[in-house]
């Protein structure tokens, strides 16, 4: 009566390993900067604004935008958009 | 499911698996038990057989039998297991370890030319039937399975705690979606592999939102918990390959806000074979097939994928179809089926997948003119989430039999009728800008000089359901289409 | 996520910024992507119907925020 029951495990098992973040560069001035716009409604005034500010601290702006805000990007564009920025904002989903 | 004797299919067995533990001794093989008549009737031809020839006898219940000859107990059943002895007495002539022939009951004829003899058992009557062997008992076959079968299982194995109710134990894991599931035990999910000739290591698809790999036995775990039988299971198979695909796009459909969920339309002679409903009450509750087979791609999703309500799921108010959302079309239809007007080949066991919503009902019980019906669907389709909405959303229209009949009658086929109803989708851009009726939503002004179809072409994917009473049909809308959105998806169902 | 965490595989530091409804959505996506920590930054809801203006104060609003998840 007291032996043990056991079930399969329904779920992906996954057991990944928690990652950090990459380190950060100190500022923004000078560097390039990737707004990636995930193409809902509003995001790119969101995304204006963002890019006018980050000109006024010295930043170098690169607009992208996603196909469908449904599905991860193109390979083809996050390769692009790795090769020619320093850091990526990705916006505007709600 | 039929009895154990014809469920317990048996795949090829590699020769370095279990099996080459129970590799037949060479010359004549008999597998019988004492508790067997027509083996107690060959027991003194067996003894006699023993004495002159190379014979080999295993007994599955008492090692004492036959009398006068030195058998082997087959106590844990794994040489009757491995070598599919459904019947005893069976005789088999073995050469170099591979079984060449065998017969099973007694027949002296077989005997006879089996072993060789001329003259074996002519004091025997010409034949008799044998009698089941232990190991396709039904009261034994899934503890067997486990034993035998069981290494091949990959799953990790979740141990319940001693005092724990084990379908309390199922919640207390977020492994359901709510309503109770059944416990994955190894033996009902050996018994759920059955259903399929696949290797239970095969990769079926890549579940978002995790991006999973699945294979047919986490698939088969989904279908032991949502009730399947094993012959559901090809089904489930079939519909996780098609929703997890770009085009389908499962994972947009999961994290969307809007109500949808995946709605699968099956049919084929298999729908029939397995039970499913296409009739009275076809798009509710009470059949297992329908219900089970939507619940368990659901499961998939959920405990495979990880994509989960308040997760990744957010849907403002969901439909209660994501429980489950699975039905077959009526095999008497006058329309070719939906999934042949997909490409699925005539005649073929064949689903389409459609990411979509809650049902909602037309009621049109007076129109005995094909056109008039066709305008009071079009009416209802019209305004499909939005009356100041199109283009952007496909619809599944499943015409009761009684409204199929009336365009039937009037010789309209499908494409007819999808004809007839996008001639009557056509909307004035007037009606469709923001403003207009006095509802800010709608389409830009630029668009009031244009004249604009409800939907896409091939938006309206016609089938033929429900109870032969009543003159209704239902529309089941769906999410954003196209290469942004959901695109329906069919599949031939494999094994 | 799935971009971000790919970004940040390719090493570009990144951040994701959506509206407070993707707040549980966004923890149990990094969790199931082994990613816990991927950077996100949330404005007000709804966003839909705000007006260009409310837009960019939005924007405004968010940026230290953001500059804040991008560099050290």
């Amino acid at each position: 009566m007291s032996s043990p029951r056991y079930v399969l495990d329904p779920t992906s098992e996954r057991h990944v390993a928690q990652r950090e973040r990459l380190a950060r560069p100190a500022g923004l001035a000078g560097l390039r900067v990737g707004l990636l716009d995930i193409s809902k409604p509003r995001g790119d005034v969101f995304l204006d604004r963002l890019e006018a500010r980050l000109a006024e601290a010295g930043a170098r702006v690169n607009r992208y935008r996603k196909p469908t805000f449904t599905k991860p990007a193109p390979v083809d564009l996050r390769h692009e958009i790795a090769t020619q920025c320093d850091v990526v904002i990705e916006a505007l989903a709600d | 499911m039929n009895s154990a004797a014809t469920d317990t299919r048996r795949r090829e067995q590699s020769p370095t698996d279990e099996s080459s533990s129970h590799v037949l001794p060479d010359g004549l093989v008999a597998v019988v038990k004492a508790e067997c008549e027509t083996c107690q009737m060959v027991a003194p031809l067996l003894a006699d057989l023993a004495r002159r020839a190379d014979l080999t006898v295993f007994t599955q219940d008492d090692p004492a039998f036959p009398p006068g000859v030195a058998a082997v107990h087959d106590g844990d059943l794994g040489v009757s297991w491995h070598h599919d002895i459904e019947t005893v007495p069976t005789i088999m002539r073995v050469v170099d370890g591979r079984e060449v022939e065998r017969t099973v009951g007694w027949s002296r004829d077989e005997w006879r030319r089996l072993t060789g003899d001329p003259g074996l058992g002519a004091e025997l009557p010409p034949s008799r039937p044998g009698c089941g062997s232990m190991s396709v008992d039904p009261d034994r076959v899934d503890e067997l399975r486990v034993r035998f079968a069981g290494g091949r299982l990959r799953s990790r194995r979740v141990e319940l705690a001693a005092r724990e109710d084990d379908i309390e134990a199922m919640y207390a894991r977020g492994w359901t979606d709510g309503l109770p599931v059944v416990p994955p035990t190894e033996e009902r999910v050996l018994r759920m592999l059955e259903g399929t000739p696949r290797d239970p290591a095969d990769v079926v698809a890549t579940v978002p939102p995790d991006l999973v790999d699945v294979s047919v036995e986490k698939v088969a775990i989904s279908a032991v918990m949502a009730g399947c039988l094993p012959e559901h299971l090809p089904w489930v198979l079939t519909a996780v390959e098609a929703v997890c695909n770009n085009e389908f796009n499962i994972h947009g459909v999961l994290a969307t806000t809007m109500p949808v969920g995946p709605v699968i339309v099956a049919s084929g002679p298999g729908t029939r074979a397995i039970g499913m409903n296409s009739g009275v009450n076809a798009l509710g509750q009470g059949n297992r097939a329908n219900l089970t087979i939507g619940r368990a791609l659901q499961l998939v999703v959920r405990n495979v994928g990880g994509g989960r309500p308040g997760g990744v799921d957010r849907a403002t108010h969901g439909n209660p179809g994501k429980i489950s959302f699975c039905f077959a079309e009526r095999s008497d239809s006058p329309f070719t089926t939906l999934a042949e007007s997909r490409g699925a080949t005539p005649g073929a066991d064949a689903i389409t997948v459609f990411a979509g919503e809650g049902p909602r009902c037309v009621v049109d019980q007076i129109s005995r003119r094909p056109e008039s019906l066709a305008q009071s669907l079009a009416a209802c389709l019209r305004t499909l989430h939005s009356p100041k909405l199109v283009l952007g959303f496909d619809a599944i229209l499943v015409l009761g039999p009684e409204h199929a009949r009336v365009f039937a009658d009037a010789g309209w086929d499908r494409e007819r009728v999808l004809a007839e109803l996008d001639a009557r989708l056509r909307i004035p851009g007037t009606e469709l800008v923001r403003g207009a009726g006095g509802i800010d939503e709608g389409l830009p002004a630029t668009f009031a000089d244009h004249t604009l179809p409800k939907f896409r072409p091939g938006g309206i994917l016609l089938a033929c359901a429900g109870g032969g009473a009543g003159l209704f049909s239902e529309i089941i809308g769906g999410w954003a289409n196209g290469e942004i959105g959901s695109q329906p998806v069919t599949r031939e169902v494999q094994p | 996520m799935h971009d971000i965490s790919d970004l940040e595989l390719r090493g570009v530091p990144s951040v994701f910024v959506a509206s407070a409804e993707f707040v549980d959505a966004a923890a149990a996506q990094g969790a199931s992507l082994g990613f816990s920590a991927v950077a996100r930054v949330f404005t007000p809801h709804p966003i839909q119907d705000r007006t260009d203006d409310e837009m960019r104060a939005y924007a405004d609003a968010a940026y230290d925020e953001i500059v804040t998840a991008v560099t050290s």
